[in-house]
């Protein structure tokens, strides 16, 4: 019980952790403050105990695939926030934030949204043992140490940023963040396949066997950039054209709205 | 391209895909899965559906066939598959790693296809 617990909540944790680590460098490179992020775990929270809650109602929506659907709509809209999050990096050119700039208020709400989906399933999972006395321990310490596993690992990646130049740190933060958010996007296509939403012909390729989802570098990959071992021609084109999108955002951002040096 | 006769094939029967999507079932109980070896045919997408028995919940997982599911306790999941080439595609139980294990085997309905 110990071990899977701390693998399930290391799973959860870990692309959300990844996550919000980029995202705090970003916004410590830019001086916005950590307040957005408090709000984004209040927000999260309560957004993944209400969504834990309200789970029965919700899977039975839509013939029964309200779950995929709910899911997919907050994948999509955690990628809408982070290409406007990737936008308004992109236009600041490494020059500190005004205060009025709205890049806080939708770093906080890829956050929320992303908690909200994780967060949820970690919830659903330990609810499971609540009535166990027996084992209800060792969930506990394992979820808390799968938790603090996750937080140090994006702990470490807040660092490994913030010791480069801050150009580069910018540039990989963005890059990271296209990568995540594609991979997002195409994890919520996913889910409409599976609700049967789309229909799609078969896998296009198979890298398992050079990086097995369910290895350690396949569960990083996935993690930090949405890797899928046997994905559809229309997962592939998604993300690829979710890419695309991150890099419009920052090439926007960066060319036509960007913050004149004398701002 | 080796997966390319493949997907001729699953466009023809994506075609055809509004007849009837067959329909598989699953049950699970004391965490195990029942069957815990489903044969379906290839290239044809199926309906699943999953049913917890167990007053715990569950989250039907796979990274081979790209589906994860929360089961929650005395409900039960539709989940769509495939189209897939054949072959075996493991399953499990995410909350019960251990003994939640099963397979989706995948065959040519006949050796034509």
């Amino acid at each position: 019980m110990l071990v899977n617990s701390v693998v399930i909540v290391l799973r959860e944790v870990l692309e959300a952790a990844l996550m919000v680590s980029v995202l705090l460098a970003v916004s410590r490179l830019l001086r916005l403050g950590t307040r957005w992020l408090v709000y984004a775990l209040v927000l999260g929270g309560i957004g993944a105990a209400a969504y834990g809650r309200l789970i029965n109602p919700i899977s039975e929506l839509f013939d029964g695939v309200g779950q995929e659907l709910v899911n997919a709509g907050l994948q999509y809209a955690v990628f809408a926030a982070l290409a406007v999050t990737a936008f308004l990096t992109a236009r600041q050119r490494g020059k500190p934030c005004a205060n009025d700039s709205m890049l806080p208020t939708f770093m906080a709400i890829s956050v929320a949204l992303a908690i909200t989906r994780e967060g949820s399933e970690i919830l659903i999972y330990v609810s499971g043992f609540v009535q166990m006395s027996d084992v209800l321990s060792s969930v506990a310490l394992g979820s808390l140490a799968g938790a603090a596993i996750g937080f140090s690992v994006g702990v470490l990646f807040y660092y490994l940023l913030l010791a480069m130049a801050p150009r580069h740190a910018l540039a990989l933060s963005l890059v990271l963040l296209g990568l995540a958010a594609s991979g997002m996007s195409a994890q919520a296509t996913g889910l409409l396949i599976q609700a049967d939403w789309i229909s799609v012909a078969g896998p296009i390729w198979d890298s398992s066997a050079f990086i097995a989802e369910d290895s350690l570098t396949g569960q990083l990959m996935y993690a930090l950039i949405g890797y899928e071992a046997s994905p559809s021609a229309t997962e592939a084109g998604i993300y690829a054209a979710s890419a695309g999108v991150m890099a419009i955002s920052v090439v926007i951002g960066l060319t036509w709205f960007s913050k004149s040096p004398n701002d | 391209m080796k997966y390319l006769p493949v997907i001729a094939v699953a466009l023809i029967l994506a075609a055809n895909a509004f007849a009837a999507t067959p329909e598989f079932e699953i049950e699970i109980r004391n965490h195990l899965f029942h069957p815990d070896v489903l044969t379906i045919p290839a290239n044809t997408k199926v309906k699943l559906i999953v049913y917890n028995r167990d007053p715990t919940p569950e989250e039907f997982e796979s990274y081979e066939l790209n589906r994860e599911k929360v089961i929650m306790g005395g409900r039960k999941a539709i989940i769509f598959i495939g189209p897939l080439p054949p072959g075996e595609y493991p399953f499990f139980g995410e909350f019960n790693p251990q003994t939640a294990l099963g397979k989706i085997v995948v065959e040519d309905a006949d050796d034509a296809g």
